[in-house]
């Protein structure tokens, strides 16, 4: 039963980690690793019920509400990235190498 | 009493963070008096965790915080680390913002936000507390390092941060799932006790470690997760880019080095893996930074070899008597060198941070011979020359990696350290050994010179500590 769960919750870690090296659109990335918390708060919650506690569920929110903040965070940074390039690529941005 | 005087230091820090934002809402101080300002809040905060440092190990309200927090003499002094970075990099920003964009009053806040993330970074047990003050701690970072909105560079540097952080972040949440699944319990010590009765060798627990090991590596930028921190280092402002090296790296070891001494048999099955990354990381860092022409870009890279090292502190714990002092002794040491060059730079850099690069520096020792003996100072004290703190700190790491019998890792330690003299003085010869070409023109602020050289008095103070003590 709860191999169900963490099979599921292992194969969207996996989504997640290739749509972060993979693609090169800012904000795909940005739900790819939207996609990965969230596949570790269904691994908490999956825990929760299967140690019989509530710790599980609390981790999940909180998990949750960070996960919140940095999109805000992120969204800002989608804003100044299309004001100073117009687009939203990751790869238009070279500048500091060496 | 004990357990609210040992957060007072951390209700100072956070309260000073909501303090400077409300008057910057209402407009009540004068931009130029922020750093002054802060630099107050930094400096009460850290006479109260002087105050507070002789309080034995405690848990912090154990009642209400469930055990969550605990403050020990490792906790401490990691505390004075941070906090003191916090008030030498607000004296620095004073002078640099005088000579590049200005700042907004918000800077300032969110500089204490970041500094109370780290803080309770320091103190926490448990992994979800650990996850929220990292992130509360990173948050903060990510936009001072961005500050400057019409720089690009700062701009592209946040992006590759924010994405690689976030990146870690998610690590770090599914290897806490995994060590929940199965210790059933997110508590340090929880988990210490199911490793002692059951084992750590099962599939969950070891991959939920190895995820958590992976988000700390990258924080404090270890071998394979080094590549963001030198183009983050060189987009970031100066002073930010100072306390991101030493504050953050204070925090995370400190909070890496609780979670390993957790428990023996947890460390034991790390230990050749973490042996590995220490390698890899002294000797990766030492090849770029040979090669780097721009001094941030150097220290950035050298900030990686002084990873290195902060490691070999990690492989050489002893989980039976864990004090951490050559952790915490060692973060003290590198943070005042780090510390020092980064104000040093603050202030000589100039204009838009026109100088940077290892030419830019030429002859400085003949116009400005005090700002050259200073930045040599800190130079030796990185390379570890005595009697600065560097040596006393290597000296420390070393021997305990030899009384851990961990004699191949000494012997490397201390062969990179003889690498590392390489761009460590070549900078020392570029200001003594040229001709000046600039006439090294500064901004009239007394702010970041005082503050470097205070940072020198504080190399000599730290490496004649164990000695006078």
């Amino acid at each position: 039963m709860i191999q169900d769960y963490l099979i599921l919750s292992v194969i969207l870690f996996c989504i997640g980690i290739l749509g972060v090296v993979s693609r090169r659109n800012v904000l795909i990335v940005f739900m790819s690793i939207e996609l990965m918390l969230n596949a570790a708060n269904l691994a908490f919650i999956a825990f929760s019920r299967f140690h019989v506690s509530m710790d599980g569920h609390v981790l999940a929110m909180m998990v949750m509400a960070v996960a919140a903040a940095e999109a805000a965070l992120a969204l800002a940074v989608v804003i100044l990235l299309h004001r100073h390039k117009g687009k939203l690529d990751t790869n238009v941005f070279s500048l500091l190498k060496g | 009493m004990n357990d609210f005087l040992s957060l007072f230091p951390l209700l100072i820090i956070c309260s000073g963070g909501i303090l400077l934002m409300l008057l910057s809402a209402f407009e009540r101080v004068k931009l130029e008096n922020a750093p002054v300002l802060s630099m107050g809040i930094f400096g009460a905060a850290f006479v109260m965790q002087l105050i507070a440092s002789g309080i034995p190990e405690s848990t912090l309200y154990a009642d209400t915080f469930n055990g969550m927090l605990v403050s020990n003499g490792f906790t401490h002094a990691a505390s004075l680390v941070i906090i003191g970075c916090g008030f030498f990099t607000s004296m620095s920003c004073h002078t640099y913002f005088r000579q590049n964009n200005p700042c907004t009053m918000e800077f300032y806040s969110l500089l204490f936000f970041a500094a109370f993330g780290m803080l309770l970074l320091t103190l926490s047990r448990e992994l979800i507390t650990t996850f929220i003050s990292l992130e509360i701690m990173s948050l903060a970072i990510y936009i001072l390092v961005g500050y400057d909105r019409k720089r690009v560079t700062s701009t592209e540097a946040l992006l590759k941060y924010l994405l690689l952080g976030a990146f870690a972040g998610a690590f770090f949440t599914m290897g806490s799932a995994l060590i929940y699944g199965g210790a059933g319990s997110t508590k340090f010590y929880d988990i210490g006790i199911f490793i002692s009765t059951h084992s750590a060798a099962t599939p969950l627990l070891i991959g939920g470690t190895f995820f958590i090991f992976i988000a700390f590596l990258f924080k404090v930028a270890a071998f394979p997760f080094h590549a963001w921190v030198i183009d983050v280092y060189e987009g970031a402002a100066t002073p930010v880019t100072g306390f991101m090296a030493t504050a953050l790296k204070a925090a995370i070891f400190t909070v890496f080095a609780n979670f390993l001494a957790l428990n023996s048999a947890l460390q034991k099955e790390w230990v050749d893996f973490l042996f590995y990354i220490a390698l890899f990381t002294m000797f990766g860092g030492n090849l770029i930074a040979i090669g780097q022409a721009n001094i941030k870009r150097m220290l950035a890279a050298s900030g990686i070899v002084h990873t290195g090292y902060l490691l070999i502190g990690l492989v050489a714990i002893s989980t039976e008597s864990f004090t951490g002092s050559v952790i915490a002794y060692y973060l003290a040491a590198y943070a005042v060198g780090t510390l020092g060059i980064f104000a040093a730079l603050s202030y000589l850099g100039g204009k838009g941070e026109k100088r940077m690069s290892f030419d830019d520096f030429k002859g400085l020792a003949k116009v400005r011979p005090y700002s050259a003996a200073a930045i040599a100072v800190f130079l030796l004290s990185m390379a570890g020359i005595p009697p600065t703190a560097g040596f006393m700190g290597k000296f420390y790491i070393i021997t305990s990696a030899i009384s851990a019998g961990q004699m191949a890792l000494a012997v490397f330690a201390v062969v990179s350290s003889i690498l590392s003299m390489w761009y460590y003085l070549r900078l020392i010869i570029i200001m003594y050994f040229h001709e000046a070409e600039d006439a090294f023109e500064i901004e009239s602020s007394v702010f970041a010179p005082a503050c470097t050289f205070i940072l020198v008095f504080f190399v000599f103070a730290i490496g004649l500590y164990p000695i006078v003590v």
